[in-house]
């Protein structure tokens, strides 16, 4: 097996998978879902809260991305992965000397490329409108204000964005770890969706485990905890964008990127044991 | 002896239907042999088990028992599919790519060399005839066009072995010509080809040897001259005879003067032998399905 081979044609495969992604309806239509709901935030300035509005446009922004972000990660890696074997596209594919686990990567990666266009999109309209409102702010608070402040730390957006886009990743992976054993559309969905909801309510279980005593129970919360990533690691958005003090540390990103990727890689190879003895 | 291009031992299929653990059979205790350059024809009815064969020696289902080579390689392995082209029956690809950029894709996934790609795209695109169509979407195209777009799929990486699902399914009667005209020039060129089809009066000029598969298990298998030729009969072709002397001819030729032309072995039509073979054990299966349910 070459190497260079196997991640051209990974590389091959999750482009058409990313160029079928982008013509559906469903994420167009999504992505403009998305968009009006970010810049729909807007709307509440007559409340005037103050700087407190571009706190709350920040949490809308960033519970948009997550949520149609969820939807769409779960949706679209079904559909691709179903498109591909009720076509049978992939029997052509498969019948062609490539293995069955670089086929595998590329919808993961395709479908990934997908989030990576959905979360850009999604962080550059919520940094425009911050931008825009951040202005109007300043210009009325002119005077009391010394000039050239930034209320927002832009970076911190795309920092956000860039870590929610890993946590995609992890959704993309399992959902297609479950595509991989699973028959049908909604099944796949249903379950995924459970998943993504344990992974979410991860943090009760191990606040748990650390209130347990040893024994089989606490072996048993303990294996739930790594079998289910947990998805508060990546809502780190409250210490993100306003205060300079709680930032968070490099080292945390890496640490959380790092953790991001290991269950993606972790999924993928999952989805392969079953997909290996599936029947095309 | 050379190894064979494709080498099926006691292959047997069966697919898990319904919840019971029910088994269908899809392919029973097959052997097969498919030498190195030569065209073998797959015959059989719908649901014969010519589709499951092929897929299991392309190693995308696996055999229930029994053992399935192409050169050598078990068709498990990936790399037994290195030299293989496929053209699946009632082929369907991605939509949005051009004819021209769906065979170049797969021609990249087989890893062409990048200096030979844009050649080896144009003249598979030449040879099967689609070179107007070729930057229309895949979407557009017709039944008969996905088919030959399919072909050139499965050509353009040059393959030792090529596999035909039912490739002239869906194309008109000068197109399917054409496709037999391709097959043949394979040949030519040494390769091997292995084609599933119904369409007998095209496989018979067409194949050096058959398989006649019913109910997944092999009823026939030979040269097609051995298979449609009546070995205890021998037909004369008379010329120069009048309506008169016809009815005397068979005792007496050379009193009437005929004059014997040639002496030849009389062909059933593979399609008469195919419709013998096929129909007989089907009634044969019937009866005993019927005595079965009566006791
Ligand atoms: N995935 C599957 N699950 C269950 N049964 C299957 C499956 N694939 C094929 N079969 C069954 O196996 C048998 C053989 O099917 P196969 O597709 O090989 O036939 P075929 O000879 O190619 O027929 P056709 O000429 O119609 O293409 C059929 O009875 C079919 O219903
Ligand atoms: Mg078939």
């Amino acid at each position: 097996m070459n190497i260079t081979d196997s991640f051209t044609r990974i590389r091959l495969i999750a482009g058409t998978t990313f160029l079928e992604a982008v013509r559906q309806k469903f994420f167009n239509s999504l992505l403009l879902i998305s968009i009006a709901l970010v810049a729909s935030s807007t709307f509440f300035q007559q409340f005037d809260f103050g700087t407190g509005e571009l706190k709350f446009i920040t949490d809308f922004g960033f519970g948009a991305l997550f949520f149609f972000g969820s939807i769409l990660s779960i949706t679209a890696t079904t559909q691709l992965f179903f498109n591909e074997m009720e076509n049978r596209t992939a029997l052509t594919m498969l019948a062609k000397p490539v293995y069955k686990l670089e086929f595998l990567a590329g919808k993961f990666l395709g479908a990934h490329l997908l989030m990576l266009c959905f979360t850009l999109v999604i962080t550059l309209v919520l940094s425009g409108i911050l931008y825009w409102r951040e202005m109007v702010l300043l210009e009325r608070l002119g005077n009391e204000l010394t000039s050239n402040v930034s209320l927002i730390r832009y970076g911190d957006v795309f920092l956000f964005g860039f870590l929610q886009w890993m946590k995609f990743g992890i959704i993309a992976a399992f959902t297609l770890f479950v595509a991989s054993f699973s028959n049908t559309n909604l099944y796949t969905i249903v379950v995924s969706f459970f998943m993504l909801i344990i992974c979410q309510l991860q943090y009760i279980v191990r606040d748990t485990y650390s209130g347990m005593e040893a024994g089989w129970e606490r072996i048993l919360v303990l294996g739930l905890g790594l079998i289910f990533p947990n998805f508060q690691l990546f809502n780190i958005g409250d210490q993100l964008v306003f205060d300079v003090e709680k930032a968070p540390a490099v080292s945390t990103v890496l640490q959380i990127t790092g953790y991001g990727a290991v269950y993606s890689i972790a999924f993928v190879l999952l989805a392969q044991v079953n997909f290996r003895r599936r029947e095309i | 002896m050379a190894t064979p291009a494709i080498c099926i031992q006691n292959l047997t299929k069966d697919f898990a239907v319904g919840m019971r653990g029910m088994k269908l059979r899809a392919v029973e205790d097959l052997c097969l042999e498919v030498g190195d350059n030569e065209i073998f024809g797959l015959l059989g009815p719908n649901g014969s088990g010519k589709s499951t064969t092929i897929k299991i020696i392309l190693g995308l289902l696996e055999a229930s028992t029994g053992n399935c080579e192409i050169y050598g390689k078990p068709s498990k392995l990936v790399d037994a599919r290195r030299s293989v082209g496929f053209l699946p029956e009632a082929p369907y690809f991605y939509r949005y790519l051009t004819g021209r950029e769906l065979v170049r894709y797969y021609a990249r996934i087989c890893m062409v060399a990048r200096a030979e790609i844009d050649a080896a795209v144009d003249s598979v695109i030449k040879l099967v005839g689609m070179t107007e169509a070729a930057d229309r979407r895949v979407g557009t195209y017709s039944k008969g066009m996905l088919q030959r777009i399919g072909l050139a799929q499965s050509l353009v990486h040059d393959p030792q072995l090529v596999i035909l699902d039912e490739p002239t399914a869906g194309v008109d009667p000068l197109g399917s010509a054409a496709i037999a005209e391709i097959v043949r020039e394979l040949k030519r060129r040494g390769k091997t080809i292995l084609l599933s089809s119904h369409l007998l009066a095209q496989i018979e000029g067409l194949c050096d040897r058959v398989a006649i598969l019913h109910r997944g298990k092999l009823v026939r298998e030979g040269l097609v001259d051995d298979l449609v030729q009546e070995k205890d009969a021998e037909s004369l072709v008379v010329q120069g005879l009048n309506d008169e002397g016809r009815a005397a001819v068979e005792a007496e030729i050379k009193a009437q003067g005929g004059r014997l032309a040639r002496v030849e072995r009389p062909r059933l039509s593979l399609d008469a032998y195919f419709l013998k073979e096929v129909h007989q054990r089907e009634i044969e299966h019937v009866t005993q399905q019927e005595g079965g349910e009566e006791l």
